[in-house]
């Protein structure tokens, strides 16, 4: 649709200028509602090394609906669904929270923060949470070797 | 803990999206079309007393409604779509561009609740179009304008647009008007408040969210807002709140146009009075008037002119009196006798005018021309536009004559007026009477060669 084209154009323009650091967008004009997200592990997480495949995904109802995350790399994440849709989905990515005049950076920037801080409170894998919590050295064990096994 | 606790968990995370991705199937129009209210009291006939009640006397105040979709837009959109409508029956072309400027001049509001303008202004673009759009419709003023501004609130994009930019106006009102609000969120911080209650794509609208909405938007337009509380409370009439809009001077704006909506819980439809609703008006009466008048037919808006040409008929004193007079419909009076079978017309072009006379007398107070000029219908010398009628010409025009010809439009063809219609009492079936056609195109020549 014409208005959600001219938005993403818009958005991808603000991306450009200020790409939040160790991202890298592969922005395809035949179809600019599906954006590829080159990663890095930010350097003071535990994925730091890691390089990650993201999509960004516009539904035809954006601004009106939220962009759609997912890693297309595998990531050992309480807020990444552990399957191979690697689906993201909190905070202002919710559908009932999302507000039309979100920003995508800040939605970039929010995946950021997430790895280097995960929320185990609002989670997508109950499990991984719960070893957060209670048993953070054998979660930061997993992930780290995760990011060796699948993010190099 | 145990794996169990996990799977518990996992089972309990599992439920818990799928109840968070459930949509309940709307479906319908985003707004529909204006219908009858008694579809709203057959609705709830088997519902439990106190709505068979309430319901019960809703259809004779409120005579029509529109339905809108509950896809958890619908309190927003029915404000958008009454406030659109509203400015469209006032059929003023200024007043839309006034209403752009004033939501412009909103955008500082926007600004310093930190909305960046490129952000919004693709909505307010969207909204400012459909203004623009909309006043271009005005001055065909028929159903095509209103039918058109349906369509576009039914386009999920425009009015998503326009739905979101009032959120948006609301969110920077309430914040801006912090002290007004505030006593109605309790220990709600009003910028959370606003954040998860106003903004997000999903949400409804709440009573603080329409009073500020009513605030910035309905009230400045000089509009008021009326709501009806359809629900379980007791009492036989339905709760109704109205935000009411301030004049200049402080004082209440005398029957400003209404936007009305009913609400129950969980859901806003649109309401109509009798009088909000611009019926076209019936234009039967021109059939009547053109029976004497020969070809020459006044049709239209021509007829305010045909009428001040009347010898001693000034529209002086008189206001935009003319167009009542000749539009107004009353089926019972005039067309009948007109419309009478040939044999009780034959005598009749006295009776005619007379009829038409006593119809003027009660709404114009300066009869007396009229009955001179058309009771004098035997001096052809008159002056003035009018050339002279059939009967004037010819007495006897019309007694050998099937007089259904100058009659013949589609609406009085087709309404039981016409003799010839099947529910008409004095029912007479047309007939073809080859001589009679014979005879009428005679005359019309003996008339011109006359002239």
């Amino acid at each position: 649709m014409a208005a959600s084209r001219k938005r993403i154009l818009k958005e991808y323009g603000e991306c450009m200028n200020d790409t939040p650091s160790g991202m890298k967008i592969n922005f395809d004009e035949q179809n600019i509602t599906e954006w590829e997200i080159l990663m890095d592990g930010p350097d003071q997480s535990l994925y730091a090394g890691g390089h990650f495949k993201l999509r960004l995904t516009f539904p035809t109802e954006y601004p009106f609906k939220p962009p759609v995350v997912s890693f297309k790399t595998k990531i050992y994440h309480p807020n990444v669904s552990n399957d191979d849709k690697g689906s993201m989905c909190l905070g202002m990515l919710r559908p009932e929270a999302w507000k039309p005049p979100n920003k995508v950076i800040s939605v970039l920037h929010l995946i950021q923060t997430l790895l280097i801080e995960p929320n185990p409170d609002d989670s997508i894998e109950p499990t991984i949470a719960n070893e957060y919590k209670d048993n953070r050295k054998e979660f930061e064990k997993t992930a780290k070797d995760w990011v060796k096994r699948y993010a190099k | 803990m145990g794996s169990s606790t996990y799977i518990a968990e996992e089972e309990l995370a599992h439920l818990q999206k799928l109840s968070g991705e459930y949509q309940p199937e709307v479906t319908g129009p985003l707004v529909g079309e204006r219908q009858s209210s008694s579809a709203i009291t057959t609705e709830y006939a088997n519902a439990d007393p106190v709505y068979r009640t309430k319901t019960a006397a809703l259809p004779s105040k409120y005579s029509h409604y529109r339905t809108c979709r509950g896809d958890g837009h619908c309190g927003w959109r029915a404000i958008a779509f009454t406030y659109y409508e509203a400015l469209l029956r006032l059929g003023d072309k200024n007043r839309f561009l006034e209403e752009e400027t004033r939501l412009r001049s909103l955008h500082n509001l926007l600004n310093t609740i930190g909305f960046q303008e490129h952000l919004y202004e693709d909505f307010a673009d969207e909204c400012f179009e459909l203004l623009r759009k909309t006043a271009a419709s005005v001055p065909a003023a028929d159903e095509s304008a209103a039918a058109s501004l349906l369509v576009s609130f039914n386009d999920e994009a425009l009015s998503m647009a326009i739905i979101t930019y009032f959120k948006l106006l609301t969110s920077a009102w309430i914040q801006t008007h912090a002290n007004d609000f505030q006593p109605f969120l309790l220990d709600q911080d009003i910028r959370e408040y606003c954040a998860t209650q106003i903004e997000p794509s999903i949400c409804e609208i709440d009573h603080v969210g329409m009073s500020a909405l009513a605030e910035v938007l309905v009230k400045p337009a000089g509009f008021a807002l009326e709501v009806l509380y359809l629900d379980r409370s007791p009492g036989e009439e339905i709760n109704t709140y109205h935000f009411d809009p301030l004049g200049h001077d402080g004082l209440p704006i005398p029957n400003p146009p209404m936007l009305r909506l009913l609400y129950r819980p969980g859901h806003y439809d649109i309401l109509y009075k009798m009088e909000d609703i611009h019926i076209p008006q019936a234009a039967p009466i021109h059939v009547a008037l053109a029976g004497y008048a020969d070809e020459f037919v006044p049709v239209g808006r021509g007829m305010s002119d045909v009428m001040t040409l009347i010898p001693g008929m000034y529209p002086t004193g008189l206001g935009q009196n003319w167009p009542a007079v000749s539009y107004d419909y009353q089926p019972t009076a005039i067309p009948q006798p007109q419309m009478a079978a040939v044999p009780t017309y034959a005598p009749v072009p006295v009776s005619t005018t007379q009829d038409y006379v006593s119809h003027v007398n009660p709404t114009i107070p300066v009869e007396s021309p009229i009955g001179m000029s058309i009771n004098s219908p035997m001096t052809i010398e008159r002056g003035g536009p009018f050339r002279p009628s059939m009967y004037e010409l010819e007495p006897g025009f019309h007694s050998g004559q099937s007089h259904s010809l100058p009659f013949q439009t589609s609406i009085f063809r087709n309404s039981h007026y016409n003799t010839a219609h099947f529910l008409n009492p004095d029912f007479q079936p047309e007939e073809w009477t080859p001589d009679s056609e014979y005879v009428t195109s005679n005359r019309s020549r003996n008339k011109s060669s006359s002239q």
